[in-house]
């Protein structure tokens, strides 16, 4: 009760802000454009956190799970004339099954292994739709493609897109919280703690595993399909290995297991990288260093930490007043 | 034609398998993966043309010199960012972020003083090629397999027949009864990780001269030295070897012979055939457990 409170000033800050920034910077669209990638990364990183946060398994390739949501959406509104918002659900689609496909056939691989084999599957997406067959993709040049068009109204600025993004946020995130809430999601949490436990009490680890990979991959994949509509363009440059290391960058700076941890972090990471873009050569190596500083300073992520901090603090508010209270107890009894 | 291909086959072998073999020693000593051994190989190459050629010293004493700078930053890596998160027992996740900002940091922190573009590394010979009848080749291709090899040699009287390598196989196998013995731990630990960076310098000074050096030479070639060492048995020494030389002759001969496109390919596909069938690695190394 006390806790629902307490967070209300804060939540009707945020809604205040989603509501109100686009509006405020209106006549900015560069500040639009990042407002609109901090909605696709959260999606992205949210997708990540599935994986990770919750069921324990390290992926190093999501940005293959990105590309083919990308691609698949652009191919099939491209060559089968599919349109844009069901040409980037079935991408999303593709994308959960092969990041089902990857999970069933890794999901005896532990921890490094697994980060190995997902890197290499990021490799292999990222090699294929560079060299295409056919040069289906457009390979290095890229190709162009359409904005998202719902009921025939085109989403064709960065205004308009927000609100749709943003629509797009709400609903990935109640479906996330719903799942984690759910036997599904408990699944993935006493996978996470210890396997064999797990296995112990009956949770099938394999289809879990499967589960979580392919949900994960179904949000990455809508984010990358969300970008490339967005910005009407896609290009093999933004799904490299970087990528992949940038989703997990994004999430171990928020914090894992959490609602706001990827929100956190996206926003954080993503405000960080921009900031930084006026130091061109020095860009990749302050963020490099931020990094470093952050895994060692606070390996809780932000959010995780001032979590922390803000329950240490109630606890130990709260163990004052018991500490106050038995100690004068015992002056009465004496 | 098929000379040709297999001395390139050997010559890529060998620098994945120099690295593969820094993988090797840096799971069997911490039981860590590091993703900086391509960038520390970058590294190396721009540190040797540095004193080779622009400070004009002897190609031995700036290898020397470079293996030796390596190995401190490997240690110092080890020291000042492995062993404080190890300290904090947190996830292993943050570590294998941790040496991928390092990798960042080093990239981008050699890009930042050589520049962007291709550096020439000078011939080290003074001939620009070898004729043995219709064969040619370049003498830092032969230098290249030759000292390949006698490095994994050397290591592997180092790691068996000296009493810092005994120490430092005591400290992987068991941490504590290695400590109680009286060996210094923390030390074996550090060393591997300097000799597994110092191992990377040198395949970056024998790559540079044939490949030419630029910032990401070290990235993609660190990728693929994981799949060498995968295919070999992942902490295995001979593995590493072998898994770095097959996956080079492969590469090279697949490439020649079927397409050229798909070169990039090999290397993860190989990788994934032997994680998913084979785990364990030619070696059967049981490093790897399920």
């Amino acid at each position: 009760m006390d806790k629902t409170k307490k967070m209300n000033p804060l939540m009707l800050a945020v809604i205040a802000a989603c509501i109100g920034l686009p509006f405020v910077f209106m006549g900015a669209p560069f500040i639009l454009l990042i407002l609109c990638y901090i909605e696709i990364y959260i999606i992205a990183v949210s997708g990540l956190d599935i994986v990770f946060g919750y069921c324990g398994q390290i992926s190093l390739g999501h940005a293959a799970f990105y590309a083919i949501g990308a691609y698949g959406s652009v191919l099939l509104h491209k060559y089968y004339n599919v349109p844009v918002f069901f040409s980037m659900l079935i991408g999303a689609a593709i994308g959960a099954v092969i990041g089902a496909i990857v999970a069933y056939t890794c999901s005896n691989l532990v921890f490094h292994f697994l980060s190995l084999a997902t890197q290499a599957v990021g490799e292999i997406v990222y090699i294929l739709i560079s060299h295409s067959p056919g040069n289906i993709t457009g390979n290095f040049v890229g190709m162009y493609t359409d904005s998202v068009s719902i009921f025939g109204f085109k989403l064709d600025n960065q205004f308009k897109f927000y609100w749709f993004g943003l629509v797009c946020v709400l609903i990935f995130l109640a479906l996330k919280q719903a799942l984690i809430n759910s036997r599904t999601g408990r699944a993935f949490m006493a996978i996470r703690e210890n396997v064999k436990a797990a296995d112990g009490m009956g949770i099938d680890v394999r289809m879990y595993k499967v589960k979580a990979f392919a949900m994960s991959a179904f949000y990455t994949a809508f984010a990358g399909a969300l970008v490339t509509h967005m910005t009407k363009y896609a290009s093999p440059d933004s799904f490299l290995y970087k990528q992949s290391v940038m989703f997990l960058t994004m999430l171990l700076f928020g914090g894992t297991g959490s609602l706001w941890g990827p929100i956190v972090g996206s926003i954080s990471v993503l405000v960080i990288n921009e900031s930084l873009r006026d130091l061109q050569n020095l860009q990749m190596l302050v963020f490099g260093v931020l990094m470093l500083i952050v895994i060692i300073a606070i390996p809780g992520g932000i959010y995780g930490t001032a979590k922390e901090y803000y329950d240490n603090l109630k606890a130990k508010k709260s163990a004052g007043k018991t500490d106050a209270g038995t100690a004068v107890s015992e002056k009465k009894g004496v | 034609m098929f000379f040709t291909l297999l001395i390139s086959g050997l010559v890529i072998g060998s620098i994945y398998g120099l690295i593969a073999l820094g993988y090797s020693m840096i799971y069997k000593s911490s039981g860590l993966l590091s993703f900086m051994q391509g960038d520390i190989m970058t590294l190396g190459a721009f540190l040797g043309i540095t004193f080779y050629s622009y400070a004009g010293l002897p190609f031995p004493v700036a290898l020397l010199l470079v293996v030796l700078i390596s190995i401190a930053l490997g240690f110092a890596i080890e020291k000042g960012v492995i062993r404080p998160l190890l300290n904090k027992n947190t996830m292993a996740i943050y570590i294998v972020l941790a040496t991928i900002a390092v990798s960042y940091i080093v990239q981008n922190g050699s890009m930042l003083v050589w520049g962007t573009i291709t550096l020439n590394f000078p011939s080290i010979f003074g001939i620009s090629t070898i004729k043995v009848g219709n064969i040619s080749f370049q003498p830092e291709a032969l230098m290249c397999i030759v000292v390949g090899f006698f490095c994994m040699f050397l290591l592997q009287i180092f790691m068996n027949k000296t009493r810092i390598g005994t120490s430092m196989r005591a400290a992987s196998m068991d941490a504590m009864a290695a400590e109680s013995c009286g060996i210094d731990v923390s030390l074996s630990t550090g060393l591997s990780w300097g000799l597994s960076a110092g191992l990377a310098a040198i395949a970056g000074m024998l790559i540079g001269p044939i490949y030419g050096v630029y910032t990401t030479l070290g990235a993609t070639i660190g990728r693929k030295g994981f799949s060498s060492a995968v295919i070999g048995g992942y902490g295995n020494m001979y593995g590493a070897i072998v898994g770095g030389i097959l996956l080079g002759l492969v590469e090279t001969f697949g490439t020649s012979y079927v397409s050229s496109t798909y070169r990039n390919l090999i290397a993860y596909v190989l990788l994934l055939i032997f994680l998913l069938l084979k785990p364990t690695g030619i070696f059967n190394e049981k490093a790897i457990r399920s």
